[in-house]
């Protein structure tokens, strides 16, 4: 009698207790991206993308309907983010699921203008959000118009999206790292940005892709600006994103231009509170090898490959040169976390300067220091298209 | 009241008491035998009379016996020696036995109830006028199936025979793997109408005699009306029957029963049936096949962990996909969930009912494949294959993700080596499939650690099922790997044993040419 009063009580326990969450798979509306823009009467409108699965597989009824839509998109106002997905919710047969959603966009016009304050809670509190979602700011239009380009790649245009991202060929920022730049003393975070590609026919929406453009700039969780896509390179340089990326360089007396693809690089830096000033010193190295010579140098000579190195350098440390200028006089923020360097380092100089941290912000002196080697020259020594005398050795 | 059971009922013959005779008179012995054998049309009465005297009797049933036998070394002899025949000196058993019957194995009782047994299991009872003892004659000589590949564990490499329903041949074909006095063969008998045949077979000083007292007992209780197969032996001593792990192994193949006797272990033939019992029995067990150990060692590993890799496919892929798909969707690689979804886009039932449905399809076509003639074997297959291979996919009544989880799952049950281990884990997918359905993962672990409860606390003849786990180190040379031969010097340890080394130490080959290696 009593095992088997244990055995009812013990499966009671697991029948009544808890809730419970079973639900077919396609009772589920896979979000794969999500948008927030403002509209014109300066509300606040959250858009989802939906995939729709039938269209996405060749199978056997479905082999005709390759004119169907692999998507959709929902969009409602509201007064927050919740609200406003309780409305997309209700024009949806299918339970939203968002634990599938890749990237969320934000509109250039409600970055600056709102800020995502107040989006961005609503991430953290529910567990139905992924912190792996990236975040992205879309540069010179509604982030709405994103969702609804149709991207040739992938399932649903937005894995695309994801897919660029993971290639960090330019800045990549989820919303774990947002977040923790965000909360973090001395940094002002950065995202990703996309824009849309309009095709060159104009009019046909169809043809439309998106491409990855630079980096944002947020200050008080508004953005405050835009670094392009050779300026983002040189802010990867400072902030130690750069892993592998490729740079050419013009050699000197019109010589030509020398590709080199960088397949190990480093940052160091220091900053430090020197009386008045504050001063920091970055150090860059990198290791690459050359892919691309459109010069009559014969790379495989040593001199030739200092001199490389040298123009090399030179560049490199031009190109994060004027990204910083344009962070510390145009924009103002200190995206790459000078201060956080003091932070962590020099806590007591961090609590001296604190309080008036962005004058001086403006006014450090940063010092570059870059050192790249060529671990290889490339298949040939000297251009193989060029007669030997032509060659430089 | 319901009768209870007794192992004798009035029409056990109440006149053959254990302790009754026959008689030195001839004819009224023969009328003994006809009351007994009563309507037994196949039992022969073979007089020998001269001058219209019965002088032999030759009692034996046609059907059980080599004719041969009783024309040439019993019948020939009697007659020739028909003109003597009131010589008094010719008259006793004794005579009978040592100078007129040229069989080999005879034997001399007055028991009626030996006589009759004897009679009934393939002898002759040659009785004389003068004596009250008879001569048993072995003549036993029933049609035999000829030794062949067992279809049930069939190897590339290996030893083709394999047990038949005759328990004499099957003792042969053990004898000839292990010729040594110590190979033991204890004889039972079990069954009151079967009166069937049942050896203890043990090597003595390797098995443990406790183990070897404790198959005894449990073989010598079983009480019932008829043995028909060794399975029947195997639900009177199994340690826990409600389980649905086999705690018994049994084979068909000779070589794995000598290779278990080696180990210590005991094995129970059952005569009239070719697959014969070892005990005790292993988790591992179940995972071994005997082409393991015939193999190179590295290819038996690997064949090894393929299989531990496919049992777990057998019980949790179902499982699996009906949980991630029903719970944790954001388990799954976007692209797949989409793809998943598509699949199942036409499909009206519950990814569980669906799994199920296909399920119990595919054993119906598994017991069907068993039951029809070999000839329409193939017609099954390909009715399953297309039928619900495919049309069952373009209906948008089953989705494609489901049939290639059935698939793998199915070929997954037939990589384990033990048909009646298979079967248990064939069935325990059905438990898991239910508490997936309902539970999700949680319900796949809270089963998994049932499942490793049940297992972790089963025995076999007091034996651990999960023995050598945990630790034995040298029994571990055979579980998760298959070591080589010349590195397993140690017998697996159950209980005691004299002889624990195998072989001695130091016999790796390698190209040193016979020559001693330092």
């Amino acid at each position: 009698m009593r095992p088997m009063l244990c055995t009812c009580l013990l499966i009671s326990a697991m029948l009544v207790s808890g809730c419970w969450d079973r639900t077919e798979i396609n009772d589920l509306a896979f979000i794969t991206g999500s948008a927030f823009d403002l509209t014109k009467d300066k509300k606040f409108l959250l858009s989802v993308q939906i995939a729709v699965p039938s269209s996405s597989q060749g199978g056997p009824e479905g082999a005709g309907n390759g004119t169907q839509e692999r998507f959709f998109v929902l969009s409602a106002t509201g007064k927050n983010t919740n609200d406003a997905f309780q409305k997309i919710q209700q024009k949806s047969s299918r339970k939203l699921f968002t634990a599938h959603r890749s990237v969320i966009f934000v509109g250039e016009a409600f970055g600056r203008e709102k800020g995502v304050n107040d989006v961005l809670d609503v991430y953290a509190h529910d567990p139905r959000q992924r912190l792996r979602t990236y975040i992205m700011v879309v540069k010179g239009g509604t982030a709405l118009e994103i969702l609804q380009t149709h991207y040739p790649f992938e399932q649903v245009p937005i894995e695309a999206v994801k897919e660029m991202e993971g290639l960090r060929s330019e800045l990549a920022v989820t919303l774990r790292d947002f977040f923790v730049e965000a909360s973090g003393e001395g940094i002002n975070p950065v995202t990703g940005v996309i824009e849309v590609q309009h095709s060159p026919g104009g009019s046909n929406d169809k043809n439309n892709i998106f491409k990855l453009a630079g980096s944002a700039l947020f200050k008080d969780l508004k953005v405050v600006g835009f670094l392009d896509g050779v300026d983002t390179d040189g802010f990867m340089w400072a902030t130690d994103r750069m892993k592998h990326g490729r740079v050419s360089t013009e050699l000197p007396n019109g010589a030509g231009i020398v590709g080199v693809m960088l397949n190990h690089a480093d940052r160091k830096i220091k900053a430090e509170v020197i009386g008045d000033r504050i001063k920091v010193n970055i150090r860059l190295s990198g290791q690459g090898s050359l892919v691309e010579n459109n010069s009559a140098l014969d790379i495989s000579r040593p001199k030739n490959v200092a001199l490389v190195e040298k123009c090399l350098e030179k560049t490199v440390q031009k190109q994060v040169r004027s990204t910083i200028d344009k962070l510390q006089r145009q924009y103002k923020v200190d995206s790459i976390g000078f201060g956080r360097d003091i932070y962590q380092n020099r806590p007591k100089q961090w609590n001296a300067v604190k309080s008036q941290w962005d004058p001086k912000y403006q006014n450090a002196e940063v010092s570059i220091e870059v050192k790249i080697q060529l671990k290889g020259s490339g298949m040939a020594g000297p251009p193989l298209q060029l007669k030997d005398k032509e060659t430089i050795h | 009241m319901k009768a209870r059971y007794s192992a004798v009922t009035e029409l056990d013959h109440p006149e053959l008491e254990a302790n009754d005779t026959i008689k030195a008179d001839l004819e009224q012995n023969e009328t003994v035998f006809k009351r007994l054998f009563q309507n037994c049309s196949d039992v022969e009465y073979r007089e020998i009379r001269t001058a219209g005297r019965l002088q032999w009797l030759i009692v034996y049933i046609s059907s059980l016996i080599n004719e041969e036998v009783v024309d040439n070394h019993i019948v020939k002899h009697l007659i020739a020696k028909c003109s003597e025949a009131d010589h008094a000196d010719l008259r006793s058993a004794e005579t009978l036995n040592d100078q007129m019957i040229s069989a080999g194995s005879t034997k001399m009782t007055v028991n009626l109830k030996e006589i009759v047994s004897k009679v009934l299991s393939g002898y002759a009872a040659v009785l004389t006028r003068a004596d009250d003892r008879a001569v048993l004659v072995k003549a036993a000589g029933t049609k035999q199936r000829s030794l062949e590949e067992p279809s049930s564990e069939p190897v590339i490499h290996g030893p083709r025979d394999g047990f038949i329903e005759n328990i004499s041949t099957n003792m042969g074909l053990l004898r000839n793997r292990l010729r040594t006095p110590r190979l033991k063969m204890e004889s039972f008998t079990i069954g009151e109408l079967s009166q069937t045949a049942v050896i203890i077979s043990y090597i003595a000083g390797i098995a443990a005699e406790s183990l070897v007292e404790e198959v005894r007992k449990r073989v010598t209780r079983i009480q019932i009306d008829g043995i028909l197969d060794s399975g029947y032996v195997e639900e009177f001593i199994e340690d826990l029957p409600y389980s649905p792990f086999p705690q018994v192994h049994s084979t068909e193949r000779p070589d794995v029963v000598a290779a278990e006797l080696l180990e210590g272990r005991i094995a129970i033939l059952v005569d009239n049936t070719p697959f014969v019992l070892i005990v005790p029995m292993t988790f591992w067990t179940g995972l071994q096949a005997s082409e393991d150990y015939y193999t190179r060692w590295p290819i038996a590993t690997f064949v090894r962990w393929i299989r531990f890799l496919f049992i777990f496919i057998a019980v949790f892929a179902p499982p699996l996909y009906v949980a991630v798909t029903t719970f944790h969707q954001e388990m799954i690689p976007t692209n797949l969930v989409i793809s998943i979804a598509s699949a199942r886009e036409a499909v009206p039932f519950p990814a569980l009912v669906e799994a199920l449905l296909m399920e119990i399809t595919f054993e119906a076509l598994r017991e069907a494949g068993i039951r029809l003639p070999k000839q329409i074997g193939q017609a099954v297959s390909i009715v399953g294959a297309l039928v619900i291979g495919q049309s069952a996919v373009m209906a948008g009544i089953i989705s494609a993700p489901v049939v290639i989880i059935v698939s793998i799952t199915g070929i997954a049950a037939f990589t384990i080596p033990r048909y009646s281990f298979a079967n248990g884990i064939r069935l325990l997918r059905f438990p898991m499939l239910f508490l997936a359905g309902m539970f999700g993962l949680y319900g796949i672990v809270l089963g998994f650690l049932g499942i490793l409860l049940h297992v972790a606390s089963l025995r076999s003849f007091g034996e651990p099922y999960f023995k050598p786990i945990p630790l034995s180190f040298t029994s571990l040379k055979d579980t998760f790997i298959r070591a080589p031969i010349w590195a397993k010097t140690n017998r697996p340890i159950l209980g005691g044993t004299d002889n624990p080394y195998r072989e001695p130490r130091g016999q790796k080959p390698g190209p040193s040419r016979g020559e001693q290696s330092s």
